[in-house]
């Protein structure tokens, strides 16, 4: 498409001007993250680079044990992605491969029903059922009940139907099962499809915030999100932003770099498909 | 291409995720203690249990950090539902109706042998506060109570005398705007936790807060605050908050930044901030404390307690529960007890550490760790200064709360404001009545 | 369809974990939720009152819940409204031929990785009444000093900002997604036809993007009533006067610090009216696309 000039002028003008201001919050954040506690509140604010990184870094690190922390979140967001991802390929795969089966379509409606159901609507009894399950305070009950992706199941089942049928015959005609097929070929295809939705399933789970902070009870179980809240929590004296802002960029650190890894087979494989 | 590097991404990942990963160790007898310390708070009780887990090797004190007061509250709740709930929690003076009445406690009286644990040590006020019937239900840890914080320096700056600081609402007003007026500060003073400095002010102006002797005689069924009193303070308070002498600074513990970084001259705080506040004033401004400010009007009561204590939960074995005394013994020794008020600014809860301290000449060091004290020790003691007892009061101060910060910002009337908290509150206590009659 | 693999159980057996975890932990809570909704619990969950439809009576009488659903509203609209006509502003630019267009294009989708949590931590950080930069910058514009912890109109809209700016990479992009499907061909065609550049966007781009806006409106949507809790719980916890104090706050308040179980629940049922309602839009809607191409 052609744009004269201005226009283009005009474009990179807005965009840069954008980004800046969307930017500056964490860039203010990465800066106070390098005061000291006096920097941090002293007003007017300071903009320049202080010299209390690794201090900082470290008295979040200490204080909330976020060693532990990031390794739960690591834990439960890889263990979710990965469980979504096998879940919602072998349902597409049933959805897709073995013509009308019986209830076919009272199954598929019953795990699109997942996007119908967030958690606050059942919350109540959720917690009831881990705690009656003895699931409190475990990996149980931050990782099973994320299992079904209605998500999953909708992208593979669009995917698979567009993997042209010879090649399933092919594979008939040899003799392979259907699990094998499902295996050594609609896997290794679906290779940017599950690229994409680890990505989103990770960041969508390292993100959650609510379900773990009632199902844990104990340091050791606790995720990152509650290692924010528990840093903020501690208010007492004038709030430590310059330790709370490096627990803070801790925090945002592994999601951001797997969505910057993954953000080509995220475009390729999800959000091109998701509006058709 | 892409995909590979996402492959490898991943197992970046793991391999990180597996070095985090800390070795578990296993102890002896393991005890749960669930706290709502946080800041520099942390460390104090982290020394505490420290020192108790050196000198005890065959008991492990596990402290856990569970955040807020109310949360430790929830959380407890929540862990009792299922089967596993901590051996100790700390739980907030508002939630005392809560866990008496909930049945799955062990009032440490019972915990104790006769004369095991010399009760009487325990600081009259503190004592009297969680007790029922003359009986101690839960083991004082960190009791405290409020106090008026003011900067020195920002006296002398605006012409007022550094050593007469406001015992009054009167005198608090006029030095307000005083402080304003001249520029010193944009606003002259605010509050730490609204709701329980209003429960203060009952308790300090020998008024009820809720009938049935504020529920110690009875169950509460309703409350009084929005009576003359409520509504005369919370007017005072309204207008000086219209007239920027007053300015709101949430519902805990963020005003102590306003006053730390001089914004405001004057705090009425937790004299637990004590510890924090004179470390960061340090080198910047000279701290002074005083009582309570008091309307003139009435007769004088006593401060009020407020705080935490620990209370022990059922469902552990007879071991566990050995355990947990020597904990608790460790908790009431003087030399502890003494080191946790240095460190923090909470009462010495027992009449020995205070002795401790006085010997060791603290306080004349530290004039400022004397005041609450002080102004505990000179009030009166009435039916309306020993604490509010209601049915989950947890969910009644919050009520009460939003009625202060709706009235404080100009959107609500203060008798309006009240009367409807009330209303909403009487209605928390008859559902809290019906469940346990 | 045809069957490739004809095989009587497999199916069953494919589809039976993800049905499990359906089952166990969605569909059936979500019918507890309506039987507890008619009940009061205490809170030890020792005594269980069967009241009826009571808790639904109380709630719609209650000022507290209809004002938190009136800051519902304006939160979510806003988010939906401002937060999607932004992101298409500058996914439409970041979707021309410009030079370094890839590094426009990562540097306004990566908000998508922050948490409501830590959006919600660098904004107290960003207003904070004593030494935030954003305090301070409108103090020396306009000589006041803006207090959130005391506004509650203020912290309203603080929060809904804060909640707009984590979802924009997520907006971006779909958006960029959506505009990259718009064929070239057409553009061309209204070109020739003397289209200006804001004619061709609206009639040819936009009503082409209308599934892509559709789909970002419910997913808007859904994040603006369920997926904020942590912003709000780092920021406000509702405050000040209940100002901030939105449906999924009010919920988990009643829920799990007032143990008000019952009551509780019946809020989760209305939210789940709401959930429908933007469901059978979603189906209505997505019906209507399929015939449209």
């Amino acid at each position: 498409m052609q744009i004269t000039r201005t226009q283009r002028a005009l474009a990179h003008i807005t965009l840069t001007v954008s980004i800046l201001l969307i930017v500056f919050p964490v860039v203010f954040a990465l800066v106070t993250s390098t005061h000291s506690f006096q920097e941090s509140f002293s007003f007017p604010p300071k903009f320049h680079v202080g010299s209390h990184l690794l201090d900082n870094y470290r008295a979040a690190w200490e204080r909330v044990h976020m060693g532990r922390l990031l390794f739960n979140s690591t834990l439960i967001s890889v263990a979710v992605a990965a469980g979504k991802i096998v879940l919602s390929i072998l349902a597409a795969f049933a959805f897709t491969y073995f013509g009308e089966f019986r209830g076919k379509a009272t199954l598929f409606i019953l795990i699109l029903i997942t996007h119908m159901l967030p958690l606050p609507i059942r919350i109540v009894p959720t917690f009831e059922l881990v705690e009656d399950f003895g699931w409190m305070n475990t990996y149980y009950a931050l990782t099973i009940p994320f299992f079904a992706s209605a998500t999953g199941t909708l992208l593979f089942r669009q995917f698979f139907l567009t993997v042209p049928n010879d090649l399933a015959d092919a594979a008939r005609m040899d003799g392979a099962g259907p699990m094998k097929f499902l295996w050594k070929v609609l896997v290794p295809l679906s290779k940017t499809n599950m690229l994409a939705l680890f990505m989103i399933e990770f960041i969508y789970m390292w993100n959650q915030y609510l379900w773990p902070l009632i199902v844990t009870q104990s340091n050791d179980m606790r995720v990152v999100q509650i290692g924010l809240k528990m840093l903020l929590a501690g208010e007492e004296q004038a709030a430590e932003w310059n330790v709370i802002m490096a627990g803070t960029i801790l925090a945002m650190l592994p999601p951001l770099i797997i969505l910057l890894i993954l953000q080509g087979s995220f475009v390729k494989g999800f959000a091109m498909r998701q509006e058709k | 291409m892409k995909a590979r590097k996402g492959t490898g991404a991943l197992v970046l990942v793991l391999a990180l995720a597996l070095l985090l990963m800390p070795a578990v160790g296993q102890a002896v007898t393991k005890i749960t203690f669930w706290h709502a310390m946080s800041g520099k708070r942390l460390p104090a009780v982290e020394r505490i249990v420290n020192g108790f887990n050196q000198a005890h090797p065959d008991i492990q004190v596990e402290a856990q950090f569970m955040g807020k007061y109310k949360e430790v509250l929830a959380k407890t709740i929540a862990a009792v539902k299922s089967g596993n709930p901590p051996h100790l929690a700390q739980v907030y003076e508002v939630g005392l109706q809560t866990m008496l009445d909930s049945g799955v406690i062990v009032p440490v009286h019972t915990l104790f042998k006769e004369g095991e644990v010399d009760f009487g040590d325990v600081v009259g006020p503190i004592r009297d506060y969680y007790s029922v019937n003359g009986k101690l239900y839960s083991m004082p840890f960190n009791s405290s109570t409020a106090i008026l914080y003011y900067n020195k320096d920002l006296f002398r700056k605006a012409g007022l005398d550094p050593n007469r600081p406001p015992t009054t609402f009167k005198e608090l007003e006029e030095m307000g705007k005083k402080l304003v007026e001249s520029g010193v500060v944009p606003n002259a003073f605010s509050t730490g936790w609204p709701a329980w400095i209003f429960e203060q002010a009952h308790a300090y102006h020998n008024q009820f807060y809720a009938n049935n002797e504020n529920g110690r005689k009875g169950r509460a069924t309703q409350v009084l605050f929005n009576g003359p009193f409520g509504v005369k303070y919370l007017e005072t308070m309204s207008r000086m908050a219209k007239e920027k002498v007053y300015i709101y600074g949430g519902r805990e513990y963020s005003a102590n930044k306003a006053f730390l970084s001089q914004q405001i001259a004057m705090l009425i705080q937790s004299t637990s901030s004590v510890g924090s506040i004179e470390a960061a004033a340090k080198g910047k401004f000279e701290v002074g404390t005083t009582f309570l400010p008091r309307f003139q009007d009435y007769s004088r009561g006593n401060s009020v307690i407020g705080g935490a204590t620990l209370w022990v939960l059922k469902g552990h074995s007879d071991k566990e529960y050995a355990a947990v005394k020597e904990f608790l013994k460790w908790v009431i020794r003087p030399e502890v007890t003494a080191q946790w008020h240095k460190d923090t600014g909470y009462f010495p809860a027992t009449n020995s550490a205070l002795k401790l301290l006085m010997d060791e000449g603290w306080f004349a060091k530290h004039p400022n760790h004397l005041t609450a004290f002080l102004q505990v020790l000179s009030g009166v003691k009435t039916p309306m200064s020993q604490g509010v007892r209601l049915g989950n009061f947890v969910e009644i101060r919050n009520i009460v709360q939003t009625a202060l910060e709706n009235s404080f910002a100009g959107k609500a009337d203060p008798k309006k404001a009240l009367d409807e908290a009330a209303q909403e509150a009487n209605r928390v206590l008859k559902e809290y009545s019906e469940l346990y009659q | 369809m045809e069957s490739r693999f004809p095989n009587r159980l497999l199916p069953y057996l494919l589809v039976l974990p993800s049905l499990v975890v359906v089952l166990v932990f969605l569909i059936v809570p979500s019918i507890q939720s309506f039987y507890l909704s008619l009940f009061r619990v205490s809170p030890f969950g020792n005594v269980l009152i069967f009241k009826g439809l009571r808790n639904f009576v109380t709630l719609l009488g209650d000022p507290a819940y209809l004002n938190s659903l009136i800051r519902s509203f304006f939160f979510t609209g806003f988010i939906v409204v401002v937060g999607l006509s932004v992101s298409l502003g500058l996914a439409v630019l970041a979707n021309l031929p410009l030079a370094g267009v890839d590094i426009y294009r990562t540097a306004l989708i990566w908000p998508f990785a922050l948490s409501p949590a830590v959006a919600g931590t660098i904004w107290a950080l960003l207003v904070d009444p004593s030494t935030g930069p954003i305090t301070y910058l409108v103090e020396r514009a306009t000589g006041m000093r803006i207090n959130w912890m005391t506004n509650g109109d203020l912290a309203l809209l603080i929060v809904t900002a804060a909640a707009t700016w984590k979802m924009l990479g997520y907006n971006v992009i779909f958006f960029l997604a959506g505009l990259q499907n718009v064929p070239k061909e057409l553009l061309e065609a209204a070109h020739m036809d003397g289209a200006g550049t804001f004619q061709r966007f609206w009639k040819v781009t936009f009503p082409l993007l209308s599934p892509t806006t559709f789909f970002l409106f419910i997913m808007n949507s859904l994040y603006g009533f369920f997926e904020v809790f942590g912003l709000i719980d780092v920021m406000t916890q509702g405050g000040p006067g209940k100002a901030t104090d939105i449906l999924v706050y009010k919920l988990y308040e009643d829920g799990f610090v007032n143990f008000r179980t019952g009551y509780a629940s019946a809020q989760s049922i209305v939210l789940f009216v709401f959930v429908a309602i933007l469901t059978i839009l979603q189906f209505r809607f997505a019906g209507r696309k399929v015939f449209y191409r």
